[in-house]
């Protein structure tokens, strides 16, 4: 199966750079404990009665804990689109890739899907030690209930970030593009403070952003409430994958046709 | 027979600069409309300078670029149309070192390159260990390819190509910036690929001696057009034999040679001693002025020599310019 060659051999590379495996778990913690602090220290202690009123989650750790750690899995699509296919092309092994009958497509999906996991590696690290560190309480059970959901966002993921693929090969250099994506999904999908906080229209952009959904909805498993309580996130999560495949779908056969045009090399 | 290679006026035109706010598109043109053939189990060499156009050819006939106009068809399938089925059967070595992943082995490389050729698992492995025992990378096999020279990798590079057994080659200037024994050993493989395996090979190069020795047949292509195509024997035969001169002279500028005269070039320059090595197409009559006009010029002539024709001298020829040029 070429796409498991694929992600084999962008684990390989990856950890073939073990400083770049431990710098991106201290990263991902460093960016964590500042977060974390920060929130407490404006909500003037660990536990809001007004965060848990809108969100259904009180404990600011817990809260922080889940909706960054899916953040950071999110735009790894993105960062696989945008990076990834940039270090093929400097590398100069794109063309060896696209010449194949394994196509550009199944490799740039799966190279989205490999970045992903690779990310979900890191960020297990940094979710079990923020659950030590913060003393977060979580059962096995609510883990497990929120795998589903967790599967059905990786999938809205992947979608929405290989809309990024169809634009870095037309586009080439995109990195500085693609970041202010990424903070913006930060900011506007509920992953350190509550919707609740931001203007309606902006509450209204972050419903077009599967992070704000499935954020919402893993934390509500994790503290306890059942599947019922997520139908709504669930529902929009259903609606949107689709939605964002198409979409990444139309802009890649645009972009592929333009670079057959143009030429895949000259980064 | 069906012919392994099929082109037809290709043209391909490529946007230049996209200058905004008027965003208007300046193209150029790479191929203004070539047309070729090649048999099955043919060594075919396309022969020209850089930015002839060799490149923009192989990139269509590989399916990574669109042509403009006309049509290529690689094993009968079309390459716009019918790209996977072109995929399936043919590869690629592309010009440079860096078509190879330097952090993982020679044999990981392998791995990789036969899984995303569909290569069934033990087929691949015993392909593995026997392309890199033909390339002399057996013992290496577990090594990182960023450790690997130049011609290592090349030869590695070679050996991915080969990983799906295809029945037509595309190498595109296999030996660019190789040492003598490297290229040698590329040229020699590539030969026995078509004499023994019947592979039918495509290849650009700017080396006229590699052309002439390898090719069963050569286009020179210059500005986007094939200027002439035939065997190297044939193509040596446009020079009459005993016309071709070469000049070695000190003290003179290359750009000044065209003012002496339009049918010499120059072949060589040599910037330590200061010399330039002339060649072009001289009869007997014209030879004794051309001399005395370069004496005239201020340069001070070292040698004159009648020499046999070569590719390049067919080259002289046909654009009034050396390859190099």
């Amino acid at each position: 199966m070429a796409f498991l060659a694929v992600m084999e051999k962008e684990f390989r590379m990856f950890f073939r750079y073990p400083l770049r495996v431990v710098s991106s778990v201290l990263v991902g913690l460093v960016f964590l404990v500042q977060f974390v602090y920060f929130g407490q220290a404006v909500l003037g202690g660990r536990y809001s009665s007004i965060l848990h009123a809108s969100t259904g989650v009180g404990d600011y750790p817990t809260y922080a804990l889940i909706g960054y750690v899916l953040w950071w899995v999110s735009v790894s699509p993105m960062e696989a689109s945008v990076w990834g296919i940039r270090r093929e092309l400097q590398r100069g092994t794109l063309e060896s890739n696209v010449a194949s009958p394994m196509g550009l497509l199944e490799m740039v999906v799966s190279l989205a899907l490999s970045w992903m996991l690779m990310d979900s590696a890191i960020m297990a690290v940094v979710f079990l030690t923020g659950v030590i560190a913060f003393g977060v309480s979580l059962s096995w059970v609510a883990l497990l209930k929120a795998l589903p959901i967790v599967g059905l966002a990786f999938l809205a993921f992947l979608g929405s970030g290989l809309v990024f693929a169809g634009l870095v090969m037309v586009f080439k250099n995109i990195g500085p593009f693609a970041q202010i994506f990424e903070f913006l999904v930060l900011f506007i999908s509920g992953v350190f403070f509550p919707l609740s906080t931001l203007p309606a229209w902006v509450v209204s952009l972050s419903k077009l952003i599967p992070l704000t959904h499935s954020a919402s909805a893993v934390r509500k498993l994790l503290v306890g409430m059942s599947y019922l309580d997520v139908t709504g996130e669930v529902t929009w999560l259903l609606v949107l994958t689709p939605l964002y495949w198409l979409a990444s779908y139309a802009l890649f056969k645009w972009a592929e046709r333009t670079a057959r045009v143009m030429g895949y090399g000259g980064y | 027979m069906m012919p392994s290679i099929e082109v037809k006026d290709l043209k391909k035109s490529y946007p230049k600069r996209i200058s905004l706010p008027f965003r208007r598109v300046e193209w150029v043109e790479a191929l203004k409309g070539i047309s070729f053939k090649v048999r099955k189990g043919e060594l075919f060499g396309l022969l020209g300078p850089n930015g002839a156009g060799k490149t923009t050819t192989i990139k269509i006939l590989t399916t990574l670029l669109e042509p403009s106009w006309g049509s290529a068809k690689v094993l009968g399938y079309d390459v716009v149309s019918q790209a996977r089925e072109v995929r399936r059967r043919i590869n690629l070595v592309a010009e440079g070192e860096r078509t190879l992943y330097w952090r993982l082995s020679a044999y990981e490389n392998l791995r990789y390159f036969a899984s995303i050729y569909y290569v069934p698992k033990d087929e691949a492995e015993k392909r593995i260990r026997e392309l890199l025992q033909l390339v002399g990378l057996w013992e290496r096999r577990n090594d990182l390819v960023m450790g690997f020279s130049r011609g290592m990798k090349q030869r590695l590079a070679i050996a991915k190509a080969l990983i799906n057994d295809p029945e037509v080659l595309f190498l595109d200037e296999p030996t660019l910036g190789l040492d003598v024994q490297s290229a040698l050993f590329v040229r020699e493989f590539v030969e026995r690929l078509v004499s023994e395996e019947g592979k039918t090979v495509l290849l650009t190069t700017h080396y006229m001696a590699e052309a002439e020795k390898l090719c069963d047949r050569i286009a020179i292509i210059d500005g986007g057009r094939i200027i002439a195509l035939d065997t190297p024997e044939n193509l040596k035969r446009l020079v009459s034999e005993g016309e071709t001169v070469e000049i070695r002279v000190r003290n003179l500028r290359p750009e000044k040679v065209k003012e002496i005269d339009e049918r010499l070039a120059v072949s060589e320059e040599d910037p330590t001693h200061g010399t330039l090595l002339l060649r072009g197409n001289l009869d007997e009559e014209d030879l004794p002025r051309v001399v005395e006009r370069l004496i005239r010029a201020g340069a001070k002539v070292l040698s004159v020599e009648r020499v046999e024709p070569t590719l390049e001298d067919v080259f002289i020829k046909l654009t009034g310019r050396a390859l190099r040029d």
